[in-house]
């Protein structure tokens, strides 16, 4: 090995030159000199009770064997050895955690292991238990629960601005209070027609139509904005696009993601259950109950159950699951991470191996949360009567248990041929492989055990080369087999309708999943001395023990937990299980849920008003929508915040109310064409809304928005999704999973909520408009402006077809000449007429261009995308 | 480093306000049209302005050489004697053997020779006759060591620095950190194996939480290098320009009246880059036009060496623009036993025949990038997702194995000719100086100029970092 760089190299001879130099050390005894050091300061973490880094230091194999880190040591080699770095500080993570250890300690180990390493039993038998669990405490730091997001929300009085039109509605009256106590200019109102496109896009995500901008700018009644509100959230296209604000909460798609990134052929169903719960206006902590435990509830209807895909949504590896529990860990750490973040507003997640560290927020807080979660299992819930249920399944074991000894039959008759097929292959293989195999099994030296093993097994005859030896009455024989059991299946049900969820249960019991079954001879064993933790509602279910996992590692358990909830926002006054009555759950989950919906928790009402200020108005009051703790953003307006909360609650968590309660505003009115004047010195970044801050269009709502103008939009709700046609390059770029061949045209042309989400590959056309990473929870999606944006609009060629489509439009309904289609052209891109200056542009470029040179710039303008 | 509050802040932070965007914008006009404008001048808007490295930096931009599939150290980088004197007998003393794939089989000696190259007297096997010119330029880790046997999650981790998908890859990092020396192109380029992208494909190249415009781009090497970068056929030249034209003058109108709104300079100044990267991004990747000794250098004509090397040139081509970072992938996805170094069935057919397909490109990229004066401040960097194992599967075949990988460095004046830490005596599990993934990442980073503890970006309330709580920069490459 050569250490040829000048640094290693000087370490190296240094360490050699200290065991052959002067001071030669006397032997280290093991007994006296290093099993007390190693039981007093390593074995707390690398012991029997925990194996921190998969490193036991107990035997001298263990240590040798060594950690995630590699051997502990190498004897005779301390300057090589891992243990001795570390504790000598010469690689990091300095050891032991606790303390460093003394020089002359340090020595001891440098020696012993120089001398090589002589270890006598097994260590850490006799020393003291330590007792662990003292780790697992986090006392609440002093006054931890004032901190604002913690305390419960209280109304404080709407304070009075001593100007009228501020006045009237409490959220002006906050608003403009401290745009005075700063001394802000405010915005005029915006026109009607920047208004009533606002409106649309903002609750709809599609802009209005030249009727509906008629519609409303013609009305003269003095509440003609609160009825255009009342009538956008009556439109079945509001859920499309708020139910999409809450699938990025829910990290939701359409595939697995990972390597195999398989399809889930029934996530659409969780996808329209959310659009269709915000076009009912399901109160929200109601929402919340039916995601989290659905199948818990005292009424439990096929919409609650297709609701606890909520949960489900997570990136699943997808390989062997059962294989590998660690994984599980991981998907209980992104549901914690999507409740925490997506509902809490909290980063409960950054506190899966130590306590949190800005928030007051335990390990053991995680912990007891993993609790709640861990019985839960994937299942695929039946959407039909449980009768009918029983029925399909009833019929297919028959048509199993008939063609079963049917195939027995086939297999029985082939086997000769398949023998002689294999030993022909056998035969192909080189001689030292040839030798294993055909080398009696009892006869096999070790090493050809294995080699014969992984040979046979994986040695195979297919059907077909079969059917090519088999003499002519057998083959016959073989397809009258055949063609009964077809005969069987025939009458093979047709699939019943199912919704993919989760319940509790036993996972290591649960079907198997595409990529789910174990490796021969693996799986469940993991576990199994455990016991079973099946449950057929005969008997309470009880749930697997759940366990505090010191520094997250899933080898190094320490107390079985009780579920429970975050304490810092815990005032205990509500239980953390509420079992039901089939006795399937342990009705953790519902307790979770009802405690995440209770007026008594600080946080949801503040997090959930917060997001819809967001959409509305561009940005929070809390501009971190996610986080709600010490490292998010403070409130621009704390005691607005807290109204609006207490208000949210108050009537009954309905968020059609907030919309109204909020869009009636005259903050929401306000223009957002207004420079500011002096208010750029104190509030360049219109924190306190002196106008409407404009919005970049989401990616969902620009393709929408190009097909709402071209006319091309198909307005079907709900369903299986569609694939927009991708360059054979970008297919090429993720071969699993699937992306279905649709050809582009109406069938594609629907809303962008519909299209397929696969985790491994995203729409390149939203990726380009700042689609979110699919695979974990997103409170706010971030706006870029790059020129990639630029070309996608400018040269794509579903782009041109739409802009080819929407000139088409305007030359079909606009006949009579350039001044008419250019005003359509307006309306139909912008919602507006031109301005006297555009219509002179514009006409003398329709003088020498084409209808689609003019649409195709439409499609481009900047006020095309914004939300203004 | 920057926490972006809003999309104005991420502007503002990207950009340096109106004042520069406007007048971007008005010199904007001519500069469009005039030629040889891609060798990337003044641009005041771009999330991918130069930005001041940490410390001064030894490399200014990386090329990755992704090899997909999992490259088998003992059949290439890390000679293993051991396997021959033990051929055929278990793999014993090393606890539970984790396979990924059907059945542990007996050790299995190297079907290649391997020699000492340079006056390192570096050992590298037969495969790679070419590169093994280069050994004193290459600084060998014998010694990284992996978190995960599935492709993708192997992947994700060099990628990103975590198994798990949602992390921002080191490209995107590293694009963040330092920004772009050409605003014409983009400043983090993937070009990946025309069989097919890698395993676990467009994450690789993913920003997960930082802003979308930090993923790497996609480049084609053949036809446009950029998807949608020209109109399709059919459209007159003078057509785009009129629609450009009306288009800028609609937006200066709409400009006007919505003055201070820095969104929408911008996206005025990004239809102004796009334009000239339509001309920029086809000539960088225009390699007819080299010189015939050079195209031969990289093996193109030649069937076997031409796709590769074709990667290889359009790399050195970007380096040579300011491009940061340049991820290129051999092995692709279509047929995973012969598209890719996934040997599972016969180490020696399958490594052979990657071995061909990449050994003279990237010789010639070496070379080419040496003759230029570019290896001194480029950082290249030989990959694989994880190694394989010592002991046999399928008789001929070798599994995944993350406990032990070799990776090499080359340029940046780093120390050639080295091999770093070591693998046990069976090249099963790293033993000497285990490297992981985050001290890889934070060497990356050392060698850009950028303390890993100090490239950091707010998110869920933490300065989140690639290397996380974690890293350490390998010492004998810090120089």
């Amino acid at each position: 090995m050569s250490y040829n760089a000048t640094g290693m190299f000087l370490r190296f001879t240094l360490g050699v030159l200290g065991l052959a130099g002067l001071a030669f050390p006397a032997e280290v005894s093991f007994s006296k000199d290093v099993q007390p050091l190693l039981e007093a300061r390593c074995l707390k973490c690398h012991g029997e009770k925990m194996q921190l880094a998969k490193l036991d230091l107990r035997t001298r194999e263990a240590a040798l064997k060594g950690g995630e880190k590699g051997p502990a040591f190498i004897p005779n080699q301390p300057e090589q050895s891992s243990l001795y770095r570390k504790v000598a500080g010469l690689e990091k993570p300095l050891m032991p955690m606790d303390g460093k250890l003394s020089e002359a300690e340090i020595a001891i180990l440098r020696d012993w292991i120089a001398q090589g390493a002589k270890w006598e039993g097994t260590i850490g038998t006799d020393a003291p238990k330590q007792d662990l669990s003292a780790l697992e405490e986090m006392k609440l730091p002093e006054g931890a629960r004032q901190f604002w997001s913690f305390r419960k929300p209280l109304k404080a009085a709407v304070p009075r601005t001593g100007e009228p039109e501020w006045d009237r509605h409490p959220v002006d009256a906050f608003l403009r209070k401290a745009m005075l106590d700063r001394g802000l200019k405010v915005a005029p109102m915006a026109g009607p027609v920047t208004l009533v496109r606002r409106a649309y896009l903002d609750l709809t995500g599609l802009p209005p139509t030249v009727e509906q901008v008629r519609e409303y700018t013609s009305d003269t009644a003095p509440n003609a904005w609160e009825k255009l509100i009342d009538r956008l959230l009556e439109s079945p296209r509001y859920g499309e696009r708020w139910g999409r604000h809450w699938l990025d909460v829910a990290r939701y798609a359409d595939s697995n993601g990972y390597e195999h990134d398989f399809d889930r052929p029934n996530a659409w169903r969780y996808r329209d259950y959310v659009i269709q719960s915000f076009n009912k206006d399901t109160p929200f902590n109601v929402f919340l109950a039916e995601q989290i435990a659905g199948d818990e509830l005292e009424r439990v209807t096929n919409d609650t159950l297709i609701a606890t895909g909520f949960l489900r949504s997570y990136a699943k590896v997808g390989f062997r699951e059962k294989d590998n529990p660690q994984f599980r860990y991981d998907y209980l750490d992104d549901m914690i991470a999507t409740v925490g973040r997506g509902i809490l507003g909290l980063t409960v997640q950054c506190a899966r191996c130590h306590n949190h560290k800005f928030d007051p927020i335990a390990q053991k807080d995680y912990y007891k949360l993993q609790a709640s979660l861990y019985g839960y299992v994937e299942v695929d819930h039946a959407l039909v009567p449980e009768a009918e249920a029983k029925a399909y399944t009833v019929k297919v074991k028959e048509i199993e248990d008939n063609v079963k000894p049917l195939r027995a039959a086939i297999k029985e008759m082939e086997e000769p041929y398949r023998a002689k097929l294999l030993e022909e292959k056998y035969r192909k293989w080189p001689e030292h492989i040839q030798k294993a195999v055909f080398t009696p099994e009892a006869e096999r030296t070790p090493g050809q055990v294995l080699l014969a093993n992984q040979i046979i097994r994986t040695t195979n005859a297919t059907a077909a080369e079969i059917d090519r030896i088999l003499p002519a009455a057998e083959l016959e024989h073989k397809r009258a087999l055949e063609a009964r059991i077809r005969e069987f299946e025939r009458e093979r049900p047709k699939a019943i309708p199912v919704a993919a969820g989760i319940t509790d249960g036993d996972y290591r019991f649960t079907p198997d999943g595409a990529g789910d079954e174990p490796a021969p001879g693996k799986g469940i064993k993991q576990e199994v001395t455990e016991g079973s933790f099946l449950c057929d509602g005969s008997t309470p279910y009880q749930a697997p023990p759940s366990y505090f996992l010191h520094h997250g590692d899933v080898h190094s358990r320490g107390s079985v937990m009780k579920p429970g909830f975050v304490s810092v926002v815990d005032d205990g006054s509500m239980p953390a299980a509420l079992p039901p009555a089939h006795q399937r759950t342990s009705g953790r989950r519902l307790a979770l849920a009802r405690w995440l919906g209770s007026s008594a928790n600080p946080l949801t009402p503040r997090v959930m008003v917060n997001r819809i200020w967001h959409h509305h108005f561009g940005r929070g009051i809390v501009t971190s929508l996610d986080n709600l703790g010490k490292a998010g953003d403070p409130p621009t307006h704390p005691e607005l915040l807290d109204w609006l909360a207490v208000e949210f609650v108050e009537r009954g968590w309905s968020v059609k109310r907030m919309h109204r309660l909020l869009m009636s505003s005259r903050a929401y009115r306000l223009s957002s064409e207004f420079g500011g004047g002096s208010n750029l010195n104190t509030d360049a970044d219109n924190l306190y809304w002196w106008k409407f801050r404009p919005q970049r269009l989401e990616a969902e709502v620009v393709r929408d928005s190009i097909l709402f103008a071209s006319g091309s939009l198909n307005a079907k709700m709900f369903g299986p999704a569609v694939f927009p046609e991708l360059a054979e390059e970008v297919l090429a770029s993720m071969d699993k999973g699937i992306w279905r061949k649709q050809k582009d045209g109406p069938e594609v042309w629907r809303r962008s909520v519909y299209v397929y989400r696969k985790r491994g590959l995203p729409l390149p056309f939203f990726e380009v408009f700042d689609l979110p990473d699919q695979n974990i929870t997103c409170a706010r999606r971030t706006t870029s402006t790059v020129p990639t944006q630029a070309l996608t609009l400018l040269h794509n060629e579903w782009v041109l077809n739409q802009a080819r489509r929407l000139a088409d439009r305007i030359a079909t309904t606009a006949p009579s000449g350039p001044d008419a289609q250019l005003d359509l052209g307006y309306r139909l891109a912008l919602s507006r007429p031109p301005t006297p200056e555009e219509r002179r542009i514009g006409l003398e470029f329709l003088s020498t261009h084409t209808l689609a040179d003019f649409a195709h710039v439409m499609l481009n303008l900047n006020e095309f995308v914004y939300l203004r | 480093m920057a926490k972006f509050a809003s999309r104005r802040d991420f502007l503002f932070e990207a950009g340096g306000g109106l004042s520069g965007l406007a007048l971007t914008w008005l010199l904007g006009q001519d500069r469009m049209l005039a030629a040889g404008a891609c060798a990337g001048e003044a641009v005041t808007s771009s999330p991918f302005l130069p930005k001041k490295s940490h410390f001064a930096p030894r490399a200014k931009r990386v090329i990755s050489l992704f090899m997909s599939g999992g490259v088998s150290h003992m059949d290439t980088f890390d000679p293993k004697p051991a396997l021959t004197k033990y051929a055929g007998q278990p793999l014993s003393g090393k606890g539970d053997i984790v396979v990924r794939q059907g059945h542990p089989g007996p050790l299995m000696p190297s079907p290649f020779q391997f020699q000492r190259y340079g006056q390192g007297g570096l050992e590298i096997s037969e495969l790679f006759p070419n590169v093994a010119a280069h050994a004193d330029s290459l600084a060998v880790v014998r010694s990284v060591m992996g978190k995960s046997n599935d492709h993708v999650m192997a992947h994700y981790e060099l990628a990103s620095g975590t198994v798990r998908m949602g992390a921002p890859s080191v490209g995107s990092w590293i694009t963040y950190g330092l920004g772009s020396e050409n605003q014409n192109l983009p400043a983090f380029v993937v070009i990946y194996d025309a069989r097919g992208g890698p395993f676990g494909g467009p994450a690789n190249w993913s920003s997960g939480y930082m802003p979308a415009a930090y993923q790497g781009t996609i480049f084609r090497s053949k036809g446009d290098p950029i998807f949608d970068l020209k109109p399709p056929e059919g459209m007159a030249p003078g057509q785009l320009k009129a629609r450009l034209d009306l288009l800028e003058k609609l937006n200066r109108i709409d400009l006007a009246k919505n003055p201070g709104n820095t969104d929408l300079a911008a996206r005025i100044s990004a239809y102004e880059l796009a334009y000239r990267m339509q001309g920029c991004a086809p000539e960088a990747v225009e390699v007819e036009n080299e010189s015939e000794a050079t195209k031969k250098l990289y093996g193109i004509g030649d069937p076997i060496t031409g796709p590769f090397g074709r990667q290889c040139l359009i790399a050195r081509r970007l380096a040579e623009r300011g491009v940061r970072f340049i991820q290129l992938y051999h092995g692709g996805l279509g047929n995973q036993n012969t598209d890719t170094w996934d040997a599972h069935g016969d180490v020696k057919s399958n490594h052979t025949q990657h071995a061909a397909e990449v050994d003279v490109p990237m010789a010639g990229l070496l070379t080419d990038l040496k003759s230029r004066g570019l290896l001194d401040d480029t950082l290249v960097v030989w990959q694989s997702e994880f190694g394989r194992m010592p002991i046999s599967q399928r008789g001929l075949g070798r599994d995944h194995n993350p406990g032990a990988m070799s990776i090499w460095m080359a340029g940046a004046r780093i120390q050639g000719g080295q091999a770093i830490g070591a693998s046990d005596e069976f090249g099963y599990k790293a033993e000497q100086q285990v490297v992981t993934v985050n001290d890889l990442h934070a060497t990356i980073l050392h060698l850009l100029g950028m303390d890993h503890t100090k490239l950091t970006y707010a998110y869920q309330g933490r300065n989140m970092r690639l290397t996380d709580v974690y890293g350490e920069v390998i010492p004998q490459l810090a120089g």
